[in-house]
């Protein structure tokens, strides 16, 4: 039981930041129907500027969060006017390849500034392992799942009660009504996107400590969270979270009652599965552009 | 357009055919001679990969400042395979046939010298001295087995004698029979669980658990529970720096002290890097260790090390071991000339070498062992506060020297300081 | 260009890559032309699914894998057996073998794949590429994990093992082969659908085309290119392991695709030579690797959409074939026996809201039936109902008689219902010719001389070269209808014809459906426009919010208060 509840708790806290990045992918995909297919690697940029600003500059990780979102999001803007609005019209799927292209650029410059050698971070709670009973946890863990509650918290509050959330909701059922009824589509698009990429600053921001910092960083982070946006369903961000704490846990238990390889192969395995019976996810209301 | 494509497109072709031809050995004998290397410069292994060549180049300035090769300089072409066998073949076929390299230094990952080594014995022909990888197949290749000419030839730790040497350790020296084994599925932990795993079973033992985990693999938990579960006394492990910094980094936060040995992977300063004072007791077996008493010429390297490059060494077996395979070279080059062919077979017939890794005084390879050092060249030594420190036995219990006149014996259970 | 040059250019560069080996000394060269040919054998595999086609696969990597690790398997098993040792036939074997398994992993990947689209399909190519990859790495016994296979048995015919600059002339022959199958099949009117496929797969499938299959079809054909590709691979290099066929490696192939021209003849070949010799003539180039590709992905969208292949092949790519004198005017053919359909009591519920409410509509065969009603009244759905495009939660369609569930746009189109639509859907800047021909059913002899009846017919014979994109508003509805023709129906669905039309091109219309009637056609009209209402329908019928609320001839449908009142508002009604 104790081996049960250690291999499932470890995985949540993954899967929290899985759910953490995934949240990205339905921000920019409710607004704009376009996804920032390479969201891995800018979570990758937040965590190597993570490392610059605490380990190599030494500035407190309550000071570096901010600098880092804010970074982020100013990058965020600029990519998306640069790899994304020229090919929103033209109809077809290109800005899959420019969204790509992007994360490709980041990869390199990533390696050229940082090296390629993975480096250390420190944690922002200590290091000392959490006693839960029989369970062992690492604070960043604990500070992972609870940011991620919260985000998950703040998220449904602006979609509901706030009007630039409503804004949003509108701009993401349709643009051009919503331009019809004055709101700024345009700029709730570049937004949204510019959000997404601070978010997963924020991802990176917290999953350094516990892994190292390196460029090759993100391609497995970003896989996984877009399986998870896939299995709950593009359109649905609180589902989003509960799926990559579901599947986190799942992960969790794969490598512990069955073998590590076989973790990636199942997981992915189900991403297929999903999109084969229900494209739009478990948790969405929204019928899928069927082929 | 069509008029001037055909002239553009004589001129490219001409000289797309004679620049390469100028590289060929007809005109060699009016430049340098060239020793190529491909490893890795970049990516995580880029530590060991960029000390060989650092090696490499501080044994060539040397030699060159005595004169060089009956006055002809040497010269090091590297390129930066990325640990990547593909690329790694690839210029292995670029820097023989069109740079002329008439020898070379091997690359980082074994997967890329397995790779390379048929290419190397039945095409290429030029010999290769690997400081770095390990796995037995590469020197133990087709063409030695077919008693062909063997290219392949090893100054660094290698398989069958790593495996041997950590188990016998955990086995013999540590008194340890509940094995557990956990190893990368990368290249070189595919190898070492392989050797490991024969050693096990012709000690008459089976391992209590055989555990892996891959690159992505940050949190091992599972496994190191599932070991703990097994009643493990000792774990064995194959991976390099990365990947061995999420075990130990696990290990710490489980609170869990079972030994842990591993291999040359994490034997350089690199490790404690990255892991910090997690790494702290961790074993690894190793050629030579920095930290401790050095002999002169060790010194002497060092100190060019820090001069030349001003930055510390991370992989120091990778420097001493390029070093010695340089002059290794450089020494048959002057006996027996510059045909590769001829530097082969030189190779075979070396009675004696003062090497920094070792000096040799019986032949340091013959026709049927290309492997330099054999099992009781290799040392056991411990993390222990940053520092590398070779393990001895007093009266059969292992110490550390901690300073010059300290000695402190390691608990029996968890290898901890007494 | 002309011709000629052309054929002396293709004949002068077949003699030169057939002398290769003997011009360029050493291995090296000879083995960079080697791996240019079986990447590119791979990559014109990709280009008729994605260049052609438009389906984006970042999977192809591990389709390779696929092949070469399957080939390899086989051929060292069967190496084993003194038979196969001395005959060289392992090698074969195993290259078949390869190629067939890899064909057979794009279609078990192509089913659950290809129900998605875009962004969607993209991503699930990456995660069977991932998978693949961890499969590859972690079945040690059968793989070899990381460290991979070793010792490839060499190819060999007979006694004589090939060395590399007899291999060679293999490579070359699958190359040659692998062009000319994408000629030949980018000719053949599959070719067609592919392309039309890229631009409008509901417009296909209006025709009858099943686009689906289609698209399997095409997975798994570029599959097996995929497949070839991977074991020559493993031939040549004589080592194999999972590094080889990782996420990059495909997205490798698919830039080679972007940059040297999606959807031409050489483009694939082009961009798989350029991005192989970068690397080797730039010896840097290994740390800006990401960034190159970055950079040419951006490049080659911002500038060169259609690559460097695209704008030099429309340049170089022959005419037309002209109209030949055999042209059979249409409306002597189209004389069959138009389509009794009944809606009984349909109803479709979106939600909440219910979009069609028991709604009865006889048409007879060979009438002219519109339907009318203010806009949301469920007229566009009750189309989409008939088509098959949405099932009724209500209700049945009996046609000629006979009750039938209409599944899908396309198995409609073949009971003979073909349609036009709001949002007009045609195939890009494929030509006029094109977009009939592909309607045409097969069997024709001489499927250009039927396209050019038809679109005699609509009078678009000047354009009849054009492409689609080019033509004017009016132009396009007129083409729309052409190719709903082209398919032989028995019903024809037309949905709001003369939205953006002016007076003269409405005229234009009348007379054509006037004409259409006089051949037995039934005919289903949506139409705001009351003139044409007026003037071509037999009879109305009206709907409002998803009701029938009137029918009857043109006449009834006129004097009706109830019709007044839904269109303009209570206030208006005036008896």
């Amino acid at each position: 039981m104790q081996f049960f509840l250690q291999v499932a708790l470890s995985g949540i806290a993954t899967g929290a930041i899985y759910g953490l990045i995934a949240v990205g992918y339905s921000l920019t995909f409710m607004t704009t129907k376009v996804l920032n297919f390479a969201l891995g690697m800018w979570v990758m940029i937040g965590g190597m500027l993570t490392y610059s600003l605490i380990a190599r500059m030494g500035l407190s990780p309550i000071l570096a969060l901010p600098v880092v979102m804010v970074s982020l999001f100013v990058l965020g803007v600029v990519a998306e006017r640069v790899s994304v609005y020229p090919f929103l019209r033209a109809g077809s799927d290109v800005w899959v390849m420019s969204t790509l292209a992007v994360g490709l650029l980041f990869i390199d410059f990533a390696e050229l500034i940082w090296g390629r050698s993975p480096t250390p971070v420190p944690s922002y709670v200590g290091s000392e392992p959490l006693r839960i009973g029989p369970i062992v946890m690492l604070p960043q863990q604990i500070l992972i799942l609870g940011t991620a509650i919260l985000l998950f918290l703040l998220l449904e509050y602006f979609y509901r009660r706030t009007l630039l959330g409503k804004a949003f909701r509108a701009v993401a059922h349709s643009a051009e009504t919503a331009s019809l009824m004055g709101i700024n589509s345009r700029l709730i698009q570049l937004t949204s996107y510019a959000v997404a990429a601070s978010l997963a600053g924020l991802a990176g921001f917290m999953v350094v400590p516990l892994t190292l910092a390196e460029p090759q960083l993100g391609t497995v982070l970003g896989l996984k969270a877009f399986a998870i946006a896939i299995i709950a369903g593009l359109g649905a961000p609180g589902g989003i979270l509960l799926s990559g704490l579901a599947y986190g846990a799942l992960e969790g238990l794969i490598s512990g009652y069955l073998n590590t390889g076989l973790r990636d192969i199942l997981g992915f395995s189900l991403m297929i599965l999903v999109l084969f019976i229900r494209p739009e996810g478990l948790f969405s209301k929204v019928q899928a552009e069927r082929a | 357009m069509a008029k001037i494509t055909r002239r553009t497109a004589l001129a490219a072709f001409g000289s797309a055919i004679t620049t390469p031809m100028l590289r060929l050995p007809a005109f060699a004998q009016f430049g340098p001679i060239r020793i190529g290397y491909a490893g890795a410069l970049t990516g995580p292994a880029a530590f060991t990969g960029v000390d060989i060549r650092r090696g490499g180049e501080l044994a060539i300035a040397d030699i060159n400042s005595r004169g060089g090769i009956k006055g002809r300089m040497l010269e090091l072409v590297a390129r930066d395979d990325e640990h990547n066998p593909v690329r790694t073949v690839a210029q292995y076929r670029e820097l023989v046939e069109r740079e002329g390299v008439v020898a070379m230094l091997g690359a980082t990952n074994s997967a890329s010298m397995l790779a390379v080594a048929p290419i190397v014995n039945d095409t290429l022909k030029v010999p290769v001295i690997m400081p770095a990888t390990d796995a037995t197949a590469i020197t133990e290749n087709e063409a030695a087995k077919a008693g062909r000419d063997n290219f392949l030839f090893r100054v660094g730790m290698y398989g069958t004698g790593q495996g041997n040497f950590m188990v016998d350790t955990a086995v013999k020296k540590l008194g340890f029979t509940k094995i557990g084994l956990l190893n990368w599925t990368g290249g070189w932990g595919v190898t070492g669980r392989g050797e490991l795993n024969r050693r096990l079973r012709e000690l008459g033992l089976t391992p209590v658990a055989d555990e892996t985990f891959d690159s992505s693999d940050t949190d091992m938990t599972p496994q190191l529970i599932k070991l703990k579960n097994a009643g493990a006394q000792c774990i064995l492990n194959y991976a390099l720096v990365r990947e061995n910094t999420f075990v130990v980094q696990t290990k710490q936060k489980l609170g869990d002290t079972t030994p842990y040995i591993s291999g040359w992977g994490i034997a350089g300063p690199a490790f404690w890097v990255a892991a910090g004072k997690a790494a702290e007791g961790v074993l690894t077996s190793s050629t030579i260790t920095i930290d401790g008493p050095q002999s002169p010429e060790r010194l002497a390297l060092l100190q060019k090390y820090q001069t030349t490059f001003k930055a510390p060494m991370e992989a120091p077996y990778s420097v001493f071991g390029a070093y010695d395979a340089i002059f290794l070279f450089a020494e048959v080059m002057s006996r027996d000339g510059i045909d590769p062919a001829a530097i082969r077979k030189g190779l075979e017939n070396v009675p004696t070498f003062k090497g920094l890794v070792k000096q040799y005084d019986r032949p340091v390879f013959t026709k049927d062992r290309h492997n330099a050092l054999t099992e009781d060249d290799m040392i056991m030594c411990r993390w222990t506060e940053g520092k590398l420190l070779e393990i001895t036995y007093d009266a059969g219990k292992p110490t550390v020297a901690t300073d010059v006149r300290t000695r402190r014996t390691l608990d029996p259970t968890d290898l901890h300081l007494l | 260009m002309s011709r000629r040059s052309l054929r002396l250019l293709c004949v002068m560069s077949v003699a030169a890559l057939l002398l290769a080996p003997q011009l360029l000394g050493g291995t090296y060269y000879i083995f960079l032309l080697i791996i240019i040919f079986i990447f590119s054998i791979a990559a014109i595999g990709l280009n008729i699914l994605g260049g052609h086609g438009g389906q984006f696969s970042l999977g192809h990597a591990a389709l390779m894998a696929m092949g070469a690790y399957v080939s390899t398997i086989v051929s060292q098993a069967l190496f084993s057996l003194p038979f196969f040792a001395a005959s060289g036939l392992h090698v074969w074997i195993g290259l078949i073998v390869g190629t067939t398994v890899g064909a057979a992993t794009g279609a078990a990947l192509a089913y659950p794949a290809l129900r998605v689209r875009g962004p969607y399909l993209a991503m699930v190519t990456v995660a069977f590429g991932w998978v693949v990859w961890k499969i590859l790495q972690e079945w040690v016994s059968v793989t070899g994990g990381d460290l991979g296979i070793a010792s490839i048995p060499k190819p060999q015919i007979g006694a004589w093992v090939l060395d590399t600059r007899h291999f060679y002339y293999i490579v070359l022959l699958l190359f040659i082969v692998s062009l000319g199958l994408q000629h030949w099949l980018m000719s053949s009117p599959i070719g067609l659908r592919i392309r039309a496929v890229k631009h409008s797969e509901i417009g296909l499938a209006s025709v009858g085309v099943n686009v689906y299959r289609l698209k399997v079809w095409m997975f798994i054909i570029s599959a097996a290119f995929a497949g070839c590709a991977g074991a020559l691979f493993a031939i040549q290099q004589n080592y194999i392991s999972p590094d080889n066929f990782q996420f990059f490696s495909s997205v490798f192939l698919l830039l080679a695709i972007l940059f040297g021209g999606p959807g031409t003849f050489l483009g694939p070949v082009v961009g798989i030579a350029i991005l192989t010799l970068l690397p080797e003539f730039l010896h840097d180039f290994d740390r800006y690797r990401l960034i190159v590709y970055g950079g040419f992905i951006l490049v080659t969208l911002y500038f060169l959409p259609r690559g460097v292949m695209g704008p030099i092949e429309s340049r170089l790519r022959p005419g037309v074939a002209p109209r030949s004198g055999c042209v059979v005017p249409v409306s002597g053919r189209l004389g069959i026996a138009g389509l009794a359909v009944k809606l009984e009591q349909i109803s479709l519920n979106f939600g909440g809201l219910k979009a069609l409410s028991r709604v009865d509509i006889s048409l007879a065969s060979g009438e002219v039936h519109a339907v009318i009603g203010p806009n949301g009244a469920g007229k566009t759905t009750l189309v989409n109902v008939l088509t098959g495009f949405y099932q009724p939660s209500e209700g049945r369609v009996l046609i000629d008689g006979q009750p039938r569930a209409l599944t899908s746009l396309h198995a409609s189109a073949r009971l003979g219902l073909a349609r036009t639509f709001q949002t007009i859907k045609l195939f890009g800047d494929m030509s006029v010719l094109d977009h009939v021909v592909i309607g045409l059913p097969a069997g024709y002899e001489n499927p250009a001389d039927e396209a050019d009846g038809l679109i005699d017919f609509v009078g678009l014979s000047a354009f009849r070269d054009s492409p689609a994109s080019s033509l004017a508003y009016g132009h396009r509805r007129l083409l729309e209808i052409a190719r709903a023709l082209a398919t032989r129906p028995r019903l024809l669905l037309l949905d709001e014809p003369a939205a953006g039309l002016v007076q003269e091109e409405i005229a234009k219309l009348i007379d054509l459906i006037h004409t259409l009637r006089h051949s037995g056609i039934t005919i289903l009209l949506i139409e705001h426009h009351m003139d044409l209402v007026m003037a071509v329908s037999n009879r109305i019928t009206v709907l409002n919010y998803g009701n029938v609320i009137a029918r009857g001839t043109p006449t009834d449908i006129q004097g009706n208060a109830q019709v007044v009142e839904a269109y303009l508002g209570p206030s208006h009604v005036h008896a």
